[in-house]
């Protein structure tokens, strides 16, 4: 078979399949004779070696699955507003709740550094005999360090699950309008093991330094106050002092 | 062996060659038929399915000398598929194999 006549059975056979582009499909086959070609084989000996151009037309996919309704087009991509809307509430909750994670960890942090710093920019609270306020600012420091890992997770936990809903989005129009349907995607972010074991320990860590040095900060109080409810002594919350 | 287990790991092979660098279409044909020994020309309509997918986009560059040439590179999302798929393939092809050279202890 001559180059002219294996192109012109392959064109006529994917008209008759119904394959889109076919231009760009004839033009990749001539490219594949003029490289050929160039190194010197026969127009035959390269059509033989191509494989019968009436398989090979039967192999590229239809155009027809792609030419779907319409109307079902537009169904989906309704029902897709919908559930963008809620969907999309649902996001802002969620990063909402990492906001205040954040907050709450830069909060911690901050009454530890004023703690250690001997820093009172409360006025509801008199100072405390300083080594109650290490222990207990040591707690807050830790506390700090747990809703920063928190934080890390969450915030990796909402794009997982974001790049999941856009898959599901795009695989419902895909769907639709007979296109090709993606694996969908994990909701738990997946990290590297290595990563996933540093974070956990980090939390392990910081959780045990939290309630030990929470647990002391409260007994170191209520001994150097001589009384269980330490924050009365002090004068705290607006209560008069005892001295 | 059997061609239809070729074609269902051709797709794989191609997606594999086009993560290391860009391929035109005749290079991608000359290294598959030379490796697996398929048809030349059946790497055409599964360049086009993966492109229709969107793992693939193309994009032609003058060479000096010779046609223009029709290149393909992987995007994001068939980096991502080929990893995927990469895994499983990995996976079932070891379960074959314990279970094909369990087979063989048996008869020695």
């Amino acid at each position: 078979m001559k180059k002219n006549e294996f192109l012109a059975k392959l064109k006529d056979e994917l008209k008759k399949n119904n394959v889109a582009d076919i231009d760009e499909i004839i033009s990749e086959y001539e490219q594949h004779f003029a490289f050929k070609m160039a190194d010197g084989y026969s127009e035959e000996e390269i059509a033989a070696r191509l494989g019968d151009p009436l398989q090979l037309a039967s192999q590229f996919e239809s155009n027809i699955e792609y030419k779907t309704s319409g109307g079902k087009k537009i169904a989906a991509a309704i029902g897709l507003v919908f559930t963008d809307i809620f969907t999309g509430a649902f996001f802002i909750l969620l990063v909402a709740w990492e906001i205040i994670m954040a907050a709450f960890a830069v909060s911690n942090l901050v009454i530890a550094a004023c703690l250690f710093g001997r820093v009172n920019f409360i006025t509801k609270f008199t100072p405390m005999p300083y080594l109650s306020a290490v222990v207990i600012g040591i707690s807050a420091a830790a506390l700090a360090v747990l809703s920063v890992v928190g934080c890390i997770y969450f915030a990796l936990f909402i794009r997982q699950l974001m790049r999941a809903y856009g898959r599901f989005h795009r695989n419902t129009m895909a769907i639709a309008s007979g296109g090709a349907v993606l694996p969908p995607l994990a909701i738990y972010p997946r990290l590297p093991a290595k990563v996933n074991r540093r974070l956990r320990s980090v939390a392990l860590f910081a959780m045990v330094v939290f309630t030990t040095s929470f647990v002391l900060g409260m007994i170191i109080s209520m001994l150097l106050s001589g009384s269980i409810e330490f924050w009365h002594t002090w004068g705290w919350f607006g209560y008069n002092a005892v001295n | 062996m059997n061609i239809q287990y070729k074609k269902g790991v051709l797709e794989l092979c191609v997606l594999a060659l086009l993560k290391k660098h860009d391929y035109y279409g005749y290079e991608l044909s000359e290294y598959l038929s030379k490796h697996i020994d398929i048809a030349d020309g059946t790497v055409y309509p599964i360049l086009r399915k993966l492109k229709n997918e969107g793992l693939l986009t193309t994009y032609v560059q003058e060479d000096s000398g010779g046609p223009p040439r029709k290149y393909y590179s992987l995007t994001s999302l068939g980096r991502e598929v080929y990893e995927k798929e990469r895994e499983e393939y990995l996976d079932f092809a070891k379960k074959i194999e314990i279970l094909l050279e369990d087979d063989n202890d048996e008869k020695e």
